[in-house]
């Protein structure tokens, strides 16, 4: 039996519905009510409105460092973090496996969203001996292992780990990030955690931020569980010696949570139901024989297309491939908040084509129709 | 009621070949209907396509046209538009019928009378299945003329043709890499025919490898002689 048929994750769904279409309905309040919940918490809060403003504050927290560590994360990718650091001289670490990858054989001609996935063996062996000085076989334990000291040996001297979050519970103050490699415990327990997430991502308590994890890990992976949840709800404290509070135990002495709007509030509250679970993504016979070329950044397939148009205009979501869909509809079968992606489009295309974005061939098609009534002549 | 079968352009103009076998049914089993001669456009490939105020110009002129009568379309598009968009955008009520419930009603009514022994794969159209729930009538007059044998994907997973969205006309080659995939599918199934029941999806998937016939081809082509010549 296929997970999705399991009747407690066909549960899960209905509930995780009601919880993502409840959050977004609410997201004004849910947004204050994060405020003073993180600062119940000890968290500091900010919005960003626009992805400059967003990297603006992180830049103001890092700016005495050499180097930080991030992990994979949309958000930050959509804010063009990385480079941003990089210009003000700032050395940025992925720790995501691919994301390293992809990081070190960043000089060479390749597709720039492309994953590891679509280097062979020897490609990677050979450009991490070159990047790390080492001398590894093209075996994937030998190139996980060489980049792991690696990246462990810089994280050492590394204070600030910057991440994304999955749900956030705006309530709790709790922030969830699921992660299965384990890096995410690691940026969260440098001495500055900081989190970048999408308004989109508030929902009530941290039972429905858990509920929202376990079924995006559910959608993207075939698994139950992601072999790690984190939860953050304030940096490292202890009150042992003497009931005298103290920070910075373990973990971090500092979380700042930062939430990016960048556009969101003015797409539509279905396109924001998403969970980032890429079931659209894989299930769309266009994406399928397109690839990244049907996407934008990390958003990519239908909605992402669609989500494109709010945080980056009428452009990028053309150039993102906005009449590449065939709107069949097959996403929002497979979808399990059933996100009528193709709807969406549609209104978006709308906005493309008024702002001058569009193809000859569609150009040509609606003049014929004025003047003869058919698409043809 | 008056019916008005609305050929849609793919019919008018590309697939002709599926109003010839709809008029020849439709002749056959004596139902009465009436031809557009100056219809145009159903407004769909400009909805679509981010058109959305020519659509609506052109659905204007078409609800002056149509008065009350009952539609019956070949085209899975413009079954959508009038049952979904039309509704959507003027807010009134269009009566519409796709062929392959008009085919199967007839069937059932024994107006017409088919036997073959067919292996027969149906490829739900996108705008017939997904987006206004018609998954039945096609299968089940395809199951009285021989065996239906399902795709990999079939029903609400049904894969796309490609075409639809404009992207036939914008993109040709993505339209016709998705369509391969279709194909492959059906190859698979070992079914003598792949049928559909849109004419953007038959033109799309037109195949060497398999031979991709609409519905109203299939049955016109079992059908024989019409019924008025038996009768003289
Ligand atoms: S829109 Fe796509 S990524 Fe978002 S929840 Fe639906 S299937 Fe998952
Ligand atoms: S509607 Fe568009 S995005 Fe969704 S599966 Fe079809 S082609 Fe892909």
């Amino acid at each position: 039996m296929e997970i999705i048929e399991d009747p407690m994750i066909r549960e899960l769904k209905e509930t995780v519905k009601n919880i993502r279409e409840t959050s977004i309905k609410n997201l004004e309040k849910l947004l204050q009510r994060v405020g003073e919940s993180f600062e119940d918490n000890d968290i500091e809060f900010y919005i960003a409105e626009t992805g400059e403003e967003a990297n603006n504050i992180i830049y103001d927290i890092v700016k005495d460092e050499k180097t930080i560590a991030k992990s994979k994360s949309n958000t930050l990718t959509e804010i063009n973090l990385v480079k941003f650091l990089e210009k003000k001289g700032l050395e940025v670490i992925e720790t995501d496996l691919g994301d390293r990858i992809i990081q070190l054989t960043n000089d060479k001609p390749i597709h720039p969203t492309a994953p590891a996935l679509h280097f062979n063996m020897e490609e990677i062996a050979d450009t991490i001996n070159e990047k790390l000085k080492v001398k590894v076989d093209a075996n994937p334990e030998d190139i996980m292992n060489t980049i792991k000291s690696d990246v462990l040996r810089k994280l050492e001297d590394v204070n600030v780990g910057i991440t994304g979050a999955n749900a956030v519970a705006a309530y709790d103050g709790s922030i969830v990030m699921v992660h299965n490699e384990g890096n995410i415990g690691l940026l969260s327990l440098k001495d500055t955690h900081i989190v970048v997430f999408g308004i989109d991502k508030l929902v009530s308590t941290l039972e429905d931020a858990i509920s929202v994890a376990k079924l995006e890990t559910v959608y993207a992976t075939g698994s139950r569980v992601p072999s790690y949840i984190g939860v953050v709800s304030g940096p490292s404290k202890t009150a042992d010696i003497q009931k005298i509070l103290l920070k910075n135990m373990y973990g971090a002495s500092r979380v700042v949570a930062i939430a990016l709007d960048n556009g969101r509030r003015k797409a539509p509250p279905e396109c924001l139901w998403c969970i980032g679970c890429g079931t659209c993504i894989t299930s769309c016979p266009i994406y399928n024989v397109v690839g990244y070329d049907f996407g934008y950044k990390g958003y990519l397939g239908g909605r992402g297309v669609a989500f494109t148009n709010f945080i980056e205009g009428e452009r990028a979501s053309f150039d993102a491939g906005i009449y590449m869909c065939t709107l069949c509809s097959r996403c929002t079968t497979k979808c399990p908040l059933e996100v009528p992606i193709a709807d969406i489009i549609e209104e978006v295309r709308c906005k493309v084509q008024r702002a001058g974005y569009k193809l000859d061939a569609h150009e040509n098609i609606k003049r014929n129709i004025k003047e003869t009534g058919t698409p043809f002549r | 009621m008056d019916l008005i079968y609305f050929r849609g352009c793919m019919g008018r103009e590309r697939v002709p070949e599926i109003v010839r076998a709809t008029r020849q049914i439709l002749d056959h089993a004596g139902v009465s209907y009436s031809i557009l001669e100056d219809e145009e456009c159903c407004g769909s490939v400009l909805l679509r396509t981010g058109f959305r105020e020519d659509a609506k110009e052109k659905i204007n002129e078409n609800l002056n046209l149509f008065s009350d009568s009952r539609l019956l379309v070949s085209c899975a598009g413009c079954y959508r538009t009038f049952k979904i968009d039309y509704p959507r955008l003027f807010n009134v009520k269009v009566d519409v019928i796709h062929s392959s419930h008009l085919f199967y009603q007839l069937l059932e009514a024994g107006e017409i009378q088919i036997k073959g022994d067919l292996k027969v794969t149906y490829h739900d159209p996108c705008h017939l299945g997904r987006h206004c729930g018609e998954y039945d009538a096609p299968r089940k007059v395809l199951e009285a003329i021989g065996t239906l044998v399902e795709m990999e994907d079939h029903h609400m997973n049904a894969q796309c043709c490609g075409a639809g969205g404009g992207v036939k006309s914008a993109y040709p080659h993505i339209a016709e890499k998705v369509a391969q995939e279709r194909i492959k599918q059906a190859l698979n199934t070992g079914a003598d025919i792949l049928c559909t029941t849109c004419p953007f999806c038959k033109y799309n998937l037109k195949s060497h490898r398999i031979k991709v016939m609409d519905i109203s081809e299939i049955i016109a082509n079992l059908m024989g002689v019409p019924r008025s010549t038996k009768i003289n």
